[in-house]
């Protein structure tokens, strides 16, 4: 059976109406009244209760699930407000969810391990394809999330994540889950059966200047580099002294700039953003930093992440064996959107460019990424990234 | 400096650290010395590129801002234009607003704005908000309100943002809108201030530039222009929705008295009509008697009562003369006359008309002269009727020409209507006779008509038998040189009856 497959969107400024026009398109390009998932991006401009309670007053039966984002990617154009509703649907997809509330209290490896159980109860004895979900962007260091899951499904097992983002704040994302808007919580979806997703990530950022090892470090917290305070490094490139990079948010600043952690096996460096300088002049980033790992500054620009999205797009469609992509979902990082500003639909260009026409198109940005990364020869192991682009096929 | 080049340099950093690597294991041929000497250079390399490496982010930093701000710009201008042609195409003032919320929701990448109307007479009306609650905006207009200084700057036309006003400025402005970054910006219109536009960001993730102070100006006069025009148009609109008002009521007015002047002029007819009737009775008796006692079949009579009776019996013939005039007019007005409609050629009734009168011209000097178009074919009319239009209009020339003067009869055809017109030398009439010369019992005020009896009824009533067959009848005078009375026929004379016919009414005609 094939799949039914339906964007809509909305701009409408009243969550009520924008919710209402959104789901009419989906519906309308869609063919499907009730269908079986459905995915809700929205902007942080919205009461995230009110866009809920009437999508689910149309779509009572309808598994949703979603979150907040800091812009909404769709075929042909990139918002930065709106409500955006994706309908999936077929008989042959089958399907978990799960939702983890409270993330903090639970411990974050914890609660990666039973959203993963969660899903996997829903979902049934099938064939499993990937995990898709969203969790808190605020978290500083979701990687113990991500390793939770993995105790579950595997560390090779496909894992595509989205740390969910506002817009720019950093304090007002949330989650959907069926009729919930959360706070501080997970929720994800197991998809698998008749169906091939394939995923691809890159992020085009490049290393500069000389490398650097981390000196001392815990979990997601840089101490020293070079044995000197973390924040050093930023002081020396940036120009600043640590109490300013304080006051100007270093998150916003360093999104341009992240750490790259150089990993021997790949080609591609792994990004942790730098959220937050301590007291002590320690870095927080948004995901592990071992003790001893070299690092770099790293530098990107339009071309870099153009190139960047054409790539991961390019081994999305290879992975698919030569079956046609009837849905492309977009994942990338809010720095990239940043950084890119008016030309960010031309990354979508280049992915648009490897596809059929018309293909359905839906994305969000995210503060913090989760996707399968090369960490060995033969094994691609799903890590929190920052920075990058990941696209999924679904045929 | 290009991100290709970049890469070049850390491609080479990484390369020359390999080789030196190599040569460290290696170690062949290579003194300790050496060794620290490469290691030294090495380090220094490092650290030089290292200064490069920070140069290129300050730079890129410095590119990342600029871009921004002119992605900001760019993005600002592109909001204005959609912004503005979404007001600029309706002249609804609650309308530009609704537009204005949705687009600005849309194209604005500001957390909380507000745009208010001012009049001395209303002070602030919230219009559209975004980011402020009721109680807030309450609170926003009272603080703006009681800061005259503030006020009379905004009257002024000052914009106030929180990157260029004074910083004591710009802190009682972010402690009334309780807003960190802000714009604030007075909204003119050609009578002054109209309105405020505030946009602002209470967190410091976005602070005001230099793009965004520019944009909210631009805004701000657009929406101005557009509010303008509203009111423009408003105020024209109105004008003319209370000038149509008045023309309605006037012409309400103007149907009642013309209804109300129909009534009276009916009952003037019906009275008039019972009147006459009443009067011709007894008129016919008093000149029988007058007849049987002038005929001496009751034994003759003096004389002088002959020549009494004589003159009872002139008399009583004008009256009934008189009487019959009135039927014939009032009879005509109600509707209720019936018109005999036969063939008739036109050029008979004028022949007859002259053969009747030649008595009176030539007793008085007065020439005759026609100049009738022969091709007028036969017209269909109530001989009886037309005969005496002529009748009326001759003798009327006749009475008023003098000796040896001249009345022209002419008649033309033009397309399907008889021009005819009835000329004289006679004295003429005075401008403010002629408006009034058709109003029943009206009679000029002249030396003639103070000798000659008449009824000022007979032009009246020539006038009412040409319009009751389709026609206009009209006169146009010069004093001491003569007059001419016009009046047309209809060849088709959709309006006439004939005996069978349905009667000829005012409202047909």
């Amino acid at each position: 059976m094939p799949i039914g497959i339906g964007i809509g969107f909305s701009q409408h400024i009243e969550a009520k109406e924008a919710a209402e026009e959104a789901l009419k398109e989906a519906v309308t390009k869609s063919g499907l009244k009730t269908p079986r998932i459905a995915l809700l991006l929205s902007t942080v401009q919205y009461s995230p209760d009110i866009v809920i309670n009437t999508i689910k007053k149309y779509l009572p039966n309808t598994n949703v699930i979603g979150c907040s984002t800091a812009g909404i990617i769709l075929e042909d154009s990139i918002k930065t407000r709106g409500i955006a509703i994706l309908f999936l649907d077929s008989e042959d997809i089958k399907y978990g969810l799960s939702a983890i509330e409270d993330l903090t209290a639970q411990g974050l490896e914890q609660s990666g391990a039973l959203l993963a159980q969660n899903s996997l109860k829903e979902f049934g004895a099938h064939g499993r394809q990937a995990f898709l979900f969203f969790m808190d962007g605020r978290m500083e260091n979701n990687s113990l999330l991500i390793k939770g899951l993995q105790n579950v499904f595997g560390n090779i097992f496909p894992i595509v994540g989205a740390g969910t983002s506002d817009d720019f704040t950093f304090n007002k994302t949330f989650q959907f889950y069926q009729d919930k808007v959360l706070k501080n919580s997970a929720v994800g979806i197991i998809l698998g059966g008749a169906v091939n997703i394939s995923v691809a990530s890159r992020h085009g950022w490049r290393p500069l200047g000389k490398p650097r090892m981390i000196t001392e470090s815990y979990s997601n917290v840089i101490k020293t580099i070079n044995h000197q305070n973390a924040v050093t490094l930023y002081e020396e490139y940036l120009g600043k002294n640590s109490n300013d990079i304080r006051a100007q948010q270093l998150g916003k600043t360093a999104l341009l700039y992240p750490l790259g952690l150089h990993e021997q096996a790949s080609q591609e460096y792994l990004l942790r953003n730098p959220i937050e300088v301590l007291n002590d002049g320690s870095i927080v980033c948004q995901g592990d930093v071992p003790t001893g790992s070299v690092v770099h500054v790293m530098i990107g620009n339009k071309d870099s992440c153009q190139q960047a999205a054409y790539e991961a797009a390019s081994e999305a469609k290879k992975n698919l064996l030569g079956k046609e992509a009837k849905l492309i979902i977009v994942i990338e990082s809010m720095a990239r959107l940043k950084l890119l500003g008016r030309g960010a639909f031309k990354e979508i260009e280049e992915i648009k460019s490897l596809f059929p026409k018309n293909t359905p198109i839906i994305g969000l940005y995210a503060h913090g990424e989760v996707c399968p990364f090369k960490t060995t020869d033969k094994f691609k192991k799903p890590l929190l990234q920052n920075e990058s682009i990941t696209v999924l096929a679904v045929s | 400096m290009s991100p290709t080049f970049i890469y070049i340099i850390v491609g080479a950093v990484v390369t020359l650290v390999f080789i030196v690597m190599i040569f460290m294991i290696t170690g062949k041929n290579k003194t300790n010395q050496q060794l620290v000497a490469a290691l030294d250079k090495m380090k220094k390399s490092f650290n030089a590129l290292d200064e490069q490496a920070k140069l290129i982010v300050k730079t890129d930093l410095e590119l990342n801002h600029a871009q921004e701000e002119l992605d900001k710009r760019l993005s600002g201008l592109d909001a204005l234009q959609k912004t503005s042609r979404l007001i600029s195409t309706t002249l609804d003032e609650g309308e530009i607003f609704d537009r204005l919320k949705q687009s600005l929701s849309a194209e604005l990448d500001f957390e909380q704005y507000v745009i208010l109307t001012y009049s001395t007479k209303d002070s602030f009306q919230a219009k559209v908000v975004e980011g402020f609650g009721d109680k807030e905006i309450q609170l926003i207009v009272a603080g703006i309100t009681l800061d005259q200084a503030l006020m009379n700057k905004l009257l002024a036309g000052e914009i106030f943002s929180s990157s260029k006003s004074s910083p004591q400025q710009a802190k009682e402005i972010a402690q009334i809108f309780n807003t960190q970054h802000f714009i604030l910006s007075p909204i003119i219109s050609q009578g002054g201030m109209v309105g405020l536009v505030f946009v602002g960001n209470a967190s410091n993730t976005f602070t005001i530039t230099e793009g965004d102070e520019e944009l909210v100006a631009i805004l701000a006069n657009q929406i101005g222009q557009s509010i303008q025009n509203a009111r423009l148009f408003e105020e024209v609109y109105l004008s003319s929705r209370m000038l149509e008002t008045k023309v309605l009521e006037r012409t309400q007015q103007l149907e009642s008295a013309l209804e109300e002047v129909q009534n009276i002029s009916k009952t003037k007819t019906e009275f008039i009509s019972a009147v006459s009737h009443e009067l011709r009775t007894p008129l016919t008796s008093i000149k029988g008697y007058a007849a049987i006692l002038m005929d001496g079949k009751l034994g003759e009579i003096p004389e002088q009562v002959k020549e009494r009776l004589g003159k009872i019996n002139t008399h009583s013939d004008s009256l009934v003369q008189l009487i019959n005039n009135l039927l014939d007019i009032s009879r005509i007005e109600s509707g209720r006359v019936e018109m005999n409609m036969s063939e008739c050629a036109l050029i008979d009734m004028i022949e007859n008309v002259h053969d009747l009168l030649t008595p009176q011209m030539k007793e008085k000097g007065v020439h005759w002269k026609t100049n009738i178009d022969p091709s007028i074919p036969p017209v269909r009319v109530d001989a009886s009727q037309y005969e005496r239009v002529f009748i009326n209009l001759i003798s009327n020339a006749i009475k008023f020409t003098p000796s040896d003067g001249t009345i022209t009869v002419t008649a033309k055809r033009e397309d399907n209507t008889i021009q005819m017109k009835i000329t004289d030398t006679g004295i003429g009439i005075a401008e403010k006779d002629v408006v009034r010369l058709f109003d029943e019992f009206y009679r000029v005020e002249n030396k003639i008509n103070q000798n000659v009896k008449g009824t000022g009824l007979g032009l009246p009533l020539a006038k009412k038998i040409v319009e009751a067959h389709g026609g206009k009848m009209w006169v146009t005078s010069v004093v001491n040189e003569g007059t001419t009375f016009h009046f047309t026929l209809p060849l088709k004379n959709e309006q006439s009856t004939t005996k069978n016919e349905k009667p000829l009414t005012k409202e047909n005609t």
